[in-house]
């Protein structure tokens, strides 16, 4: 049954399901996960509908290519992509499935989503990532999501929440002059990088910022997709990382706003599937 | 980290192949080049139930990691 959402967040008006149904995109996220052969409860359709009402009503929908929202507790549901029925995922071996998120083995598995950055318009200038994390203690020295070639001077793109070391990572451009490296002892939250120009990255955590880079890059989108639970290595072995994902996203820039609206539609949405951190 | 450890040739059988449809084998080399293959116990309970089910039945051990790549120093 659709509920009834409230406006979250400051200038954002009330928002209210479409009668007698669910948001036609997030409906046809449930039908997707259901024709794959997922289930969702209730709970986790009302929430997902919310979820999804509220980033139209922020504005940041559209800059959406996809949208994992990590329910259903199966391969199968968590593969869909909410925005669309474009950049389906793929599980290796290796994933643990839950109602609080996926999680990686941290030594072999990954998910591909099969988005090509290459075939992003100016992905380098314009380009998000996002991973909500539920795991707290730093651990690891690879990537959350991301693709790139991890030598020096080369693309890459990804984030990183936390390494051992407690490193916070954006990369958006050359590794590692581009990179937004920034010290944090706490993995949990809401990760957001950002890219709006070749030379304007910002870092984000729980929609605050945490960190900028303004060196101008030169780097080029690899032609490769983006994994998540580790990086695609496009020079050789795969660098993984075991933290859990309640949600992710990529796409297009976000304003340092927007940031801070999707993270209160995120942990709202966290919230009402009593998973947030 | 315990892991089923596989030859060559079962390397090459089952790397990049599917279990389910949204799933599929990823093996990983280790320290002394041998292939290992993890499955969560997710992972078994489904593998059991298809024609990779041999695979549960593959040798373990323990696997170790080849080094990492020395990364550039971070600016």
């Amino acid at each position: 049954m659709p509920r009834i959402g409230v406006g979250i967040g400051v200038g954002l008006p009330p928002i209210v399901a479409a009668a007698g149904g669910y948001d036609a995109d997030a409906q046809a996220f449930f039908d997707r996960v259901t024709t794959a052969g997922g289930t969702l409860t209730t709970t986790e359709k009302n929430a997902t509908n919310q979820l999804v009402l509220d980033m139209k009503s922020a504005g940041i929908w559209t800059s959406m290519k996809a949208v994992y929202p990590m329910v259903g507790a199966s391969a199968a549901a968590c593969a869909q992509n909410l925005k669309s029925s474009s950049f389906t995922g793929s599980f290796t071996s290796g994933w643990t499935f839950a109602n609080t998120g996926v999680t990686p083995n941290g030594t072999s598995a990954y998910m591909d989503t099969f988005l090509n950055i290459s075939l992003q318009a100016n992905w380098v200038g314009n380009n998000h990532f996002s991973f909500y994390s539920r795991t707290q203690t730093p651990s690891g020295s690879g990537w959350n999501m991301g693709v790139g070639n991890a030598s020096n001077g080369l693309p890459l793109f990804g984030l990183a929440v936390v390494r051992s070391g407690n490193a916070a990572i954006y990369d958006s451009g050359n590794f590692p002059v581009d990179r937004i490296n920034v010290t944090q002892s706490d993995g949990q939250g809401f990760w957001l990088g950002s890219a709006s120009s070749t030379s304007s990255r910002t870092f984000t955590k729980n929609g605050s910022t945490i960190g900028v880079s303004t060196t101008i890059t030169t780097a080029t989108a690899s032609n490769d997709t983006i994994y998540l639970g580790a990086l695609n290595n496009t020079n050789g072995s795969d660098f993984f990382m075991s933290q859990e994902c309640a949600f992710s996203s990529i796409g297009e820039s976000l304003t340092s706003t927007q940031a801070s609206n999707f993270y209160i539609a995120v942990q709202a949405f966290q919230t009402t599937l009593s998973r947030q951190v | 980290m315990i892991g089923y450890i596989l030859t060559p040739e079962q390397y090459n059988q089952v790397q990049g192949q599917y279990y389910s449809e949204y799933q599929f084998f990823n093996c990983v080399l280790s320290i002394d080049n041998v292939w290992f293959l993890f499955l969560s116990d997710e992972d078994k309970t489904v593998v059991s139930t298809t024609k990779w089910n041999w695979i549960l039945s593959l040798p373990e051990g323990e696997y170790v990691p080849p080094p990492s790549p020395p990364f550039p120093p971070t600016i």
